[in-house]
């Protein structure tokens, strides 16, 4: 089988650019968000907020604050350029959406389906923004959290 | 300072593993950049049961999938409606990125996919035949087909099939039969001479024509042919002189697999079958690759004698194929040995890579020699 890969690197499609102070830390439509372990959540996570993301444009140092939790993140570069690949869904096949987003990878699962998948080079990207320390636990800021925030970070 | 909200996508259905990262080689990356947008595209291709390439025009690349222990969190920028300030919108959550290592063109099954399909001399008026047969059980494998089944760019396997000296008839794959195409280019050489045409520039009309009504040749299968040795810029022919030499060369080795044959021998019916105006092109040089070269130290002066062994007949699986080769020979000097490693190595540093892993090196007066690994499990 065939898996096309096109390279459109466009400004993003909804025309939404990242102010200057988030876009140096990868393109300015797209960044990279490295955490050590992952984000878990309970329940429903559509449209919902982590947190917040705060950054010192004297030291470059980012901070993202989720819960009573804060993260200290810095700017590295990579080593090699990312690219980034984004599914490319044509518009017409909307019902067989639900299909393709069960294959997680270019698997043998959507090789028999009528529309061929291919894949769009939406950005290179050459830094990201690592958060790699343990969250450190916030005291009395337990007002300023999101009633709605079910995000956590879980360290190793 | 700016604060940002950082929120989950509006649509994970549709965001949730729709996101790959690729880490690109230098090579790479810069043609991308240097593409602005309007560049060719890339293909990743494989069957279920194999591992998948990306090719771009001319490369391959074998894919590997990293696994993370950290998470990467893919983030795009939205306009929140409430305020109208910026946020952040994670679209997906990633564990793995994809990496792209170099790799030779996966053309290995092509020869068996064209087996029993070689086109031969007294074919020529038989093609209805062979029609009827291909009809009956024989499918036809078609340029169309190989381009998407194997694993392989363009440039590479049009170069695949020049190398392999594969026609391409009515859309179809048909490798020429070897006597049959050393005939061909016997006649090349000989008609250049009769009709006095200059060997850089001939008239491909001319000499396709003469070989049809004198020999029965198709014009196509000529046209071919001489495609793969030189250029055609509109209708002159630019013969590659060391190619065909090259070519007739090995066609005189091929009958010489199991007796051998003594180099000035050798050397001597290669001259007189490309006549005398590229006799001076022959070299055993040319042959790399394809020979074995041993001194027979029983007749009286030494001579040196020459077998036929091809390596594209050797297996492509490295730890295999030094295991032939040690098996054919129990030493190997460097020169001697890095013919029969080039079509399965990228560069000159994967094949030191495999000489040191496959084999243990010893030097003694002559140079370096390459022996086999100690095996006691076989």
């Amino acid at each position: 089988m065939i898996v096309p890969i096109n390279i459109s690197l466009s400004s993003p499609s909804d025309g939404n650019t990242f102010p200057p102070q988030l876009a140096q830390f990868g393109t300015e439509g797209l960044v990279l968000i490295e955490l050590q372990g992952k984000l878990d959540v309970v329940g429903d996570s559509e449209g919902q907020t982590i947190g917040t993301l705060r950054i010192d444009d004297a030291t470059k140092k980012s901070t993202l604050r989720i819960g009573h939790h804060l993260l200290e993140g810095k700017l590295v570069n990579l080593q090699k350029p990312l690219a980034v690949l984004h599914r490319h869904t044509p518009p017409s096949v909307k019902s067989s959406g639900e299909d393709y987003s069960d294959a997680p990878s270019h698997g043998d699962s959507v090789s028999q389906s009528a529309e061929p998948v291919s894949w769009d080079v939406m950005a290179v990207v050459k830094r990201k923004m690592v958060f790699s320390r343990r969250p450190m636990p916030m005291v009395g800021r337990a007002s300023a959290i999101a009633p709605d925030s079910k995000g956590g970070t879980k360290a190793k | 300072m700016p604060e940002h909200t950082l929120k989950f996508s509006f649509s994970t259905v549709t965001d949730t593993a729709a996101f790959k990262l690729l880490e690109l080689p230098t090579d790479l990356s810069k043609a991308i950049e240097s593409s602005s947008g309007a560049c060719s595209r890339w293909t990743i291709k494989g069957n279920p049961d194999e591992d998948a390439v990306l090719c771009t025009a001319d490369k391959t690349y074998a894919i590997r999938s990293v696994v993370l222990s950290n998470s990467v969190l893919v983030a795009t920028a939205a306009v929140s409606e409430d305020s109208g300030d910026s946020s952040v919108v994670v679209r997906d959550r990633l564990q793995e990125i994809m990496e792209l290592v170099l790799s030779v063109p996966r053309l290995h099954k092509l020869d068996v996919l064209l087996r029993g399909k070689e086109y031969d001399e007294g074919q020529e008026e038989d093609d209805e035949l062979y029609l009827g047969e291909a009809q009956d059980g024989r499918s036809k494998f078609t340029y169309q087909e190989a381009r998407a089944t194997l694993q392989a760019s363009d440039t590479e396997l049009d170069q695949g099939l020049k190398k392999r000296r594969v026609l391409i008839l009515n859309g179809e794959l048909r490798p020429i039969s070897p006597p049959y195409l050393n005939a061909i280019l016997e006649l090349l050489l000989t008609h250049l001479v009769s009709l006095s045409l200059p060997h850089d520039s001939a008239s491909v009309d001319k000499l396709c024509s003469a070989l049809a009504d004198g020999y029965d040749i198709r014009k196509d299968v000529c046209e071919q042919v001489m495609a793969w040795f030189g250029d055609i810029i509109i209708g002159e022919w630019s013969m590659d002189k060391t190619a065909v030499v090259r070519e007739i060369g090995l066609g005189l080795l091929r009958p010489y697999r199991d007796e051998s044959i003594r180099l000035d021998e050798f050397l001597a019916k290669w001259r007189k079958s490309v006549g005398d105006t590229f006799e001076s092109l022959v070299s055993a040089d040319l042959l790399s690759g394809n020979y074995l070269a041993q001194t027979d130290l029983l007749k009286e002066p030494p001579v040196v004698v020459l077998t036929y062994f091809p390596s594209s007949q050797l297996p492509i699986d490295p730890a295999a194929r030094f295991t032939d080769l040690f098996l054919t020979r129990p030493r190997w000097k460097a020169d001697e040995i890095a013919p029969f490693l080039a079509d399965i190595v990228v560069d000159a540093k994967e094949r030191d890579k495999f000489l040191l892993k496959y084999t243990r090196a010893l030097t003694d007066a002559e140079g370096v020699w390459y022996t086999a690994r100690a095996k006691y499990n076989g």
